[in-house]
């Protein structure tokens, strides 16, 4: 199980989540699926769209958004696999709201941001039964 | 046959199908006739009472059901049905970001607050304009401790007598629109106890009645606009921003 990306989309995510403290950033993944190997090709950052007073500790990404990354994915042979936000002063570690919220298989790509600064990046995935995130190995290829 | 196309993630629970060809004559009744088939898909899609997980949503030839008849949109031969996460989080705990104030607890205070500051003007009571500064200032600091919205927490709402109206708000600007309320009170008391000043003393609690009324009758709170003002300049301390209505 892992999640393979350059530096340089690493980086480009590291830079959004910056960008958009105090409040959370977020995004999607594209990329490739060779079974239990996630190939991440192109990011999408997108507006959090929850409410100003929410957005410290909270993002939204519509389905109409999610829906227009599909298709972009799809135009281009990729896959939504998976999506990025940040935990602006909080570890990169999943929420249990998180948890409520999430599919299994999609790869959540946590940033934490530090006073303003990326301070590391985890990627995450959702067990079947919803019960708990086990960690991904994020591989730089 | 209207089909329903099936997300990346879900598809290891339809044994790797894409498209799903349903009977059903509704979108909800689809639904169910999907989770049936394939009954580890449900917890995906369904919470623990049945209901649609409130991340999932259902859209019909590309127009989201919830614009349509939700549950009951009718399908006809060549629709097709596509599932789609909004995708939500964030670092908050359950709950725990969520902004909300009950202004029943609010009016509960404004209404104590002008029924005793009047009272204290009618029977000429000083110390009752004290006390009330003393409710104001330390509810203010604490919280737990606001003598008037404990006796709406622990008497009236208990007893059925008001009912609460918890809505999207910030408490901060409400706290700080008390804590300006009791500061003009601790002055009036000061000028009507220590400084032998009454026509000062009772224009400040007048003032306090007015404010106070203006926020119980219109619902406009002078203390919390005065905030807004202060976080729109950033102001350190000043940190909660008016919450917008979601589109």
């Amino acid at each position: 199980m892992a999640l393979k990306l350059t530096a340089e989309l690493l980086n480009a995510i590291e830079r959004h989540a910056e960008a958009a403290y105090p409040h959370e950033g977020c995004g999607i993944l594209l990329g490739r699926v060779e079974g239990d190997t996630r190939t991440v090709t192109d990011i999408l950052p997108v507006e959090n769209q929850r409410e100003e007073a929410a957005r410290r500790n909270r993002y939204l990404i519509p389905p109409e958004v999610v829906a227009d990354g599909e298709e972009m994915a799809e135009q281009k042979g990729l896959e939504v696999i998976g999506f990025f936000h940040s935990h602006p002063d909080h570890p990169a570690r999943p929420s249990a709201f998180d948890r409520e919220h999430a599919w299994p298989w999609y790869s959540y790509v946590i940033t934490s941001v530090e006073q303003g600064r990326a301070s590391g990046s985890r990627a995450w995935r959702l067990l079947d039964d919803r019960s708990q995130f086990v960690e991904e190995e994020m591989a730089y290829a | 046959m209207p089909s329903i196309r099936i997300p990346t993630p879900l598809r290891p629970y339809t044994g790797g199908q894409s498209i799903v060809p349903v009977h059903s004559a509704t979108v909800g009744a689809a639904l169910n006739e999907l989770a049936e088939r394939y009954p580890q898909l449900r917890p995906h899609l369904f919470n623990e009472t049945g209901e649609l997980r409130s991340f999932v949503n259902i859209f019909v030839n590309n127009e989201d059901v919830r614009y349509l008849h939700q549950g009951e949109t009718p399908l006809r031969e060549e629709d097709t049905i596509r599932i789609v996460p909004s995708i939500a989080g964030g670092a908050g705990e359950t709950g725990g970001g969520e902004r909300k104030v009950d202004h029943m607890a609010l009016k509960v205070n404004q209404a104590f607050i002008i029924a005793l500051l009047m009272a204290a003007y009618i029977t000429n009571t000083p110390w009752l304009v004290a006390f009330v500064a003393a409710v104001m200032l330390i509810g203010t600091i604490w919280p737990q401790a606001a003598l008037f919205k404990a006796v709406y927490t622990y008497v009236l709402k208990p007893a059925g007598v008001l009912k609460p109206r918890v809505i999207p708000d910030n408490p901060e600007p409400h706290l700080f629109a008390q804590g300006l309320g009791g500061v003009f009170l601790a002055l009036s008391s000061l000028a009507l106890l220590g400084l032998n000043q009454p026509v000062v003393g009772w224009a400040l609690a007048w003032l306090v009645v007015g404010l106070a009324a203006l926020n119980l009758f219109v619902g406009f709170c002078a203390g919390c606009f005065i905030y807004y003002q202060l976080n729109r300049l950033h102001v350190p301390g000043f940190t909660a921003s008016p919450i917008e209505r979601r589109k």
